[in-house]
């Protein structure tokens, strides 16, 4: 059976105005992200690859072409309508975690929780990121990876539909980094979420259904991988 | 370090809304200091250099009456260096218009320049004893001139033993006795139009009061360092003949105790506000120091690492308060002094005083120092965690920031029912203690002064309320020259219009207790009056005893006498011997300005060995007839003065315009104070966390939640600080008016609900229009760069 689409792009470009100057960051771009999928985003910097996530995320408008989300138009959704999708299906997990400094592990997952009707619990979801013994911690207190963990648990909670990590380990050493991706493929199994991982690392693509390279702002290149290796197998 | 300057000026422009804020309390608490130090400056200078050119008397001594020749003797003692001798009495006045005012006739022998309480003169010129075309020249107040649309040449009539008596004003004049020209402690204000100062040569007093070779005032000047108190008493033996009626010094005379008492609690407020003010905003500064001091890390690691010093970096970060604090200081000297001009001209209208004018150098050269110290303190202090940055360690990026449990998790059902947001705040504000302790003092000490803005408002509220519609219900009182059978207030009681008629005597008494004495009036009120009621200092109503006094509370307190003590009372009306009686203490009033003692008619009269005379009465009329009685009693001659109730109120309210001018300053500048901390707390707060905020938007909050996490932020802090500076107010009042209660002013604090709620309704708006102004920016928060902003 076809995988279902979540997101389709059509000939989306996104231009930024710096001054006097106009970046075309993302070029007549169009591609079909599928429900259940890994897909792994590489390209050096500059490439257009995190434009394309936070497009996909509702974080950014485009500047032509046609986004959709299922049957919503994103490309003409208003502000409150993208925060709406934002609360609903989009999980982030960012290079730099991005916790709440004020808030324990748990409240921090909490905190994600109470903006859908149904989260998952977040005691649980703790648990399965390992982290059921560091509740009561401020992210002050935690490592880096303890970090992205518990910024893997904040995203998941709400149940998304697409989970999307930009730079997951780029802020970690080799073997924390490598425990994060096993976690992000275990969350795509068991809560059958679409993950999106955006990476300037090649290595990374081997853990991926599909791999889209980029390159100046276009997409150069898709690969489908006939398996997925497991982040064990893997070395960068 | 042209380079550093140059660093200075643009960190100063990009924080531009705070530096901006932080400037305007500095310059809100330096105009504040200007304006009030200098203006109290003028006042306290003027004061002095008029005394001392117009030989203002050490002490009075009033005697029933004396030889002249008296003088001389009292010359002749060591020790006294200035003695003049004259006559002062109240007199009737009748005005142009056939309406009645009062004079307080005072007389001088001449040549006048050596005497005691001199004269300055404002107009004309000065009096002559024996004018070619006889009659008697007199100067008049410049008030009361013009009050009453005089002109130089015209005549003002008195009234004296009974004759009508012409003077010719041929100038105005001011004397050092009569800075602050009221009749007595119960006229709250000055009013120009009914009670003037009239000065004339003594000779031509003598004549009209039939008292050739007499007077009945000897007022001294000491020299520096003499034994006054045997001087004193040596002079009171001297004029115990002649009837010793009062004897007081210098800091009892009603115009100086007065004017002193106004210098007094202005140079209170001119040091009580400003340090609240320059608080606040070193308290900001330091907090603002200090976060950028976080925020510029890696910077002032670079300076350090290129070979800057530890002083050097320091003193850098330091002028940013410094800078702030100069600009203050430099718009705040501008607008005190343009302050002190209108408060120049606002004193000029109470106090009959030379030169209550000019700048002092010195007053801003303070100015600056003062601006310079709250600079230093708060740069020194905010800038000092500089000195502990690693020029290595600040490469490296942060970690987060250290959060903690907090006092309120102890209380874990309360904490476990707070949302995430709640708790967020909650921790915020407990991890920035600093920040939240200025932001909480802010508010305390802005919510404070619109407490003490309103109470000033209340105050004068509950004075007019208390005094004029609880104690005084008359709408005339009548005074006559001298006591007068009660029959004679039958003629007035059937004037048409008059509705009730009330009787009373006052009578100034000498009260002995205890080896002390005070000089003070017994007010005798016939029995059934309703029109005249003392207060007790409950504010109850209360009734006039048959037997025994009702002392005021001050003259209680200088007695030290209490209910139940027997006190000796004097008379010292100038006619007759004093008739010396004893009665006793049955209650204590509360009087506002002054002190009244109370006891019947009856028992007044037995004081003077008499049985059934008045020294006046108040009246109820038809409001119709008002201007015929007035007319009607001006032309009854042994009438002394005729005061309206109305008129009384109208001139009040007319002054109190200038004083609800500065309880409207003073709430405008705690608005300011309110706004600047609030915005510069918010804004803080939100640069801090501005990564957090994007994150929250990313996860899908919107806008308006996002923006409620700031205003939670904004109320843990400030509602603390309306509630607190509510009593925090309160006690500012206590402190403020028992350091400005003199033995003839006292007040208490009654702060009407009405100011509680507004003083919290209008914090409420500052805290409201405060987050207003800081949150605009919220909107534009770039949700994707703060995503990959490092701390």
């Amino acid at each position: 059976m076809a995988k279902e689409i979540l997101v389709h792009l059509q000939d989306v470009t996104k231009t930024y105005i710096m001054g006097e100057v106009s970046v075309e960051a993302l070029k007549a771009t169009s591609l079909d992200i599928l429900a259940g999928e890994v897909l792994v985003i590489l390209g050096p910097s500059g490439s257009g690859k995190s434009t394309l996530l936070n497009l996909i995320g509702g974080m950014d408008r485009l500047t032509s072409g046609e986004l959709f989300f299922r049957q919503q138009a994103l490309h003409s959704a208003s502000n409150s309508e993208l925060t709406q999708y934002r609360r609903d299906h989009i999980g982030f997990v960012f290079q730099f975690y991005n916790l709440i400094s004020d808030l324990t592990s748990y409240e921090n997952v909490e905190l994600a929780a109470s903006l859908v009707d149904d989260p998952l619990s977040s005691a649980e979801v703790l648990e399965q990121v390992g982290l059921q013994e560091r509740l009561d911690h401020f992210p002050a207190q935690l490592s880096g990876g303890e970090q992205q963990r518990i910024s893997i648990a904040r995203a998941i909670v709400k149940r998304p539909l697409i989970l999307l990590c930009d730079e997951p380990t780029g802020a970690l050493d080799y073997q924390t980094g490598k425990t994060i991706l096993e976690l992000l493929l275990e969350v795509n199994l068991r809560h059958g979420s679409t993950v999106v991982i955006v990476t300037h690392n090649a290595a990374i693509g081997a853990i991926g259904d599909r791999v889209i390279r980029m390159s100046s702002g276009r997409i150069a290149e898709i690969q489908i991988n006939a398996s997925r290796a497991t982040p064990e197998g893997i070395e960068w | 370090m042209k380079v550093l300057y140059r660093k200075l000026r643009r960190g100063i422009w990009s924080n531009r809304g705070q530096f901006f804020a932080m400037a305007l309390v500095i310059t809100i608490g330096i105009s504040l200091y200007v304006a009030m130090s200098n203006t109290f400056s003028n006042l306290g200078y003027a004061q002095e250099s008029f005394y001392n050119d117009n030989n203002f008397a050490d002490h009075y001594f009033h005697v029933v009456h004396a030889p002249e020749a008296v003088a001389k003797q009292i010359a002749s003692i060591p020790g006294v260096e200035k003695v003049t001798a004259r006559i002062q009495q109240d007199v009737a006045v009748i005005k142009a218009d056939g309406t009645r005012a009062s004079a307080r006739l005072t007389s001088y022998p001449l040549p006048l320049a050596e005497q005691v309480n001199s004269v300055a003169l404002k107009q004309g010129r000065l009096f002559e004893a024996y004018p070619a075309n006889g009659g008697a020249e007199a100067l008049v107040d410049p008030s009361y001139l013009q009050a009453n649309g005089l002109n130089l040449g015209e005549n003002v009539e008195i009234i004296a033993e009974g004759r009508q008596i012409p003077l010719t004003v041929v100038g105005t004049a001011i004397g050092p006795e009569f800075v602050y020209a009221i009749k007595d402690l119960s006229s709250m204000v000055p009013d120009p139009k009914t009670f003037g100062i009239f000065m004339i040569p003594l000779n031509q007093a003598q004549e009209a009061f039939n008292l050739p070779g007499q007077i009945n005032q000897i007022l001294v000047v000491f020299t520096p360092g003499a034994d006054t108190e045997a001087i004193i008493s040596h002079i009171q033996d001297l004029l115990s003949p002649y009837g010793n009626l009062a004897s007081y010094p210098r800091k009892d005379q009603l115009s100086h105790s007065l004017l002193d008492a106004e210098l007094t609690s202005g140079r209170i407020m001119a040091r009580f506000f400003p340090i609240i003010f320059l608080a606040i905003a070193a308290g900001i500064q330091i907090v603002l120091l200090r976060r950028m001091v976080r925020m510029q890390r890696l910077q002032i690691g670079i300076m350090k690492g290129l070979g800057f010093s530890n002083a050097a970096v320091l003193f850098h970060y330091s002028s940013y308060a410094l800078a702030v604090c100069m600009i203050g200081a430099l718009c705040g000297s501008v607008l005190g002094l343009l302050f002190s001009q209108s408060l120049n001209q606002l004193y000029a209208t109470y106090f009959n005083l030379p030169n209550v004018e000019g700048y002092h150098y010195q007053v801003i050269t303070y100015s600056f120092l003062l601006a310079a110290a709250v600079g230093m303190v708060a740069g020194l202090s905010g800038s000092a965690p500089i000195v502990n940055i690693n020029p290595a360690e600040s490469m490296r990026s942060q970690p987060p920031s250290k959060s903690a449990h907090n006092i309120l998790e102890r209380l874990p059902s309360l904490w476990q029912s707070l949302s995430p947001l709640w708790k967020m705040s909650f921790r915020s504000v407990a991890r920035n203690r600093m920040r939240t302790l200025v932001t909480v003092g802010g508010v305390v000490a802005a919510v404070s002064l619109l407490l003490i803005s309103f109470f000033m408002n209340d105050a004068i509220d509950y004075m007019m309320k208390q005094y004029y519609q609880k104690e005084m219900l008359y709408d005339y009182m009548v005074r006559f020259d001298q006591p007068v059978r009660s029959s004679e207030l039958l003629a007035i009681s059937r004037m048409d219009g008059v509705n009730q008629v009330e009787a009373f005597i006052e009578i100034p008494v000498k009260i002995h207790y205890n080896g002390r004495t005070v000089e003070d009036a017994v007010n005798g009120q016939a029995e059934g009056n309703r029109l005249k009621t003392p207060f007790d200092s409950e504010g109850n109503p209360m009734a006039i005893p048959e037997q025994g006094i009702i002392l005021g509370e001050i003259t209680a307190r200088k007695l030290g006498a209490e209910p139940g003590d027997l006190i000796t009372v004097e008379t010292t009306l100038n006619r007759g011997e004093p008739i010396i009686t004893e009665l006793t203490v049955v209650s204590i009033n509360r009087q506002l300005l002054g002190s009244v003692c109370y006891t019947s008619l009856a028992q007044a009269n037995r004081l003077l060995h008499e049985a059934d005379v008045v020294s006046g009465c108040m009246l109820l009329v038809d409001p119709g007839h008002s201007s015929t009685i007035e007319a009607q009693l001006s032309d009854i001659t042994g009438i002394n003065s005729i005061a309206s109730r109305q008129k009384e109120i109208d001139n009040i309210t007319s002054l109190l315009d200038s004083s609800m001018l500065f309880v409207g300053i003073m709430i405008f500048f705690s608005l300011i104070l309110g706004l600047a901390i609030i915005y510069n707390s918010i804004v803080m707060s939100y640069n801090e966390r501005k990564k957090e905020l994007a994150s929250l938007l990313t996860m899908g909050f919107t806008h308006t939640e996002v923006s409620g996490l700031m205003l939670k932020d904004t109320l843990i802090q400030a509602v603390p600080g309306l509630i607190i500076g509510l009593p925090t107010g309160r006690w500012l009042a206590v402190v403020y008016i028992s350091s400005v209660s003199t033995d003839m002013f006292t007040f208490p604090v009654i702060i009407s609900p009405v100011s509680y709620v507004l003083s919290l309704l209008v914090g409420l708006g500052f805290v409201l229009a405060g987050y207003w102004l800081a949150t605009r920016g919220l909107s534009s928060l770039d949700m994707i760069e703060m995503s990959k902003y490092v701390d």
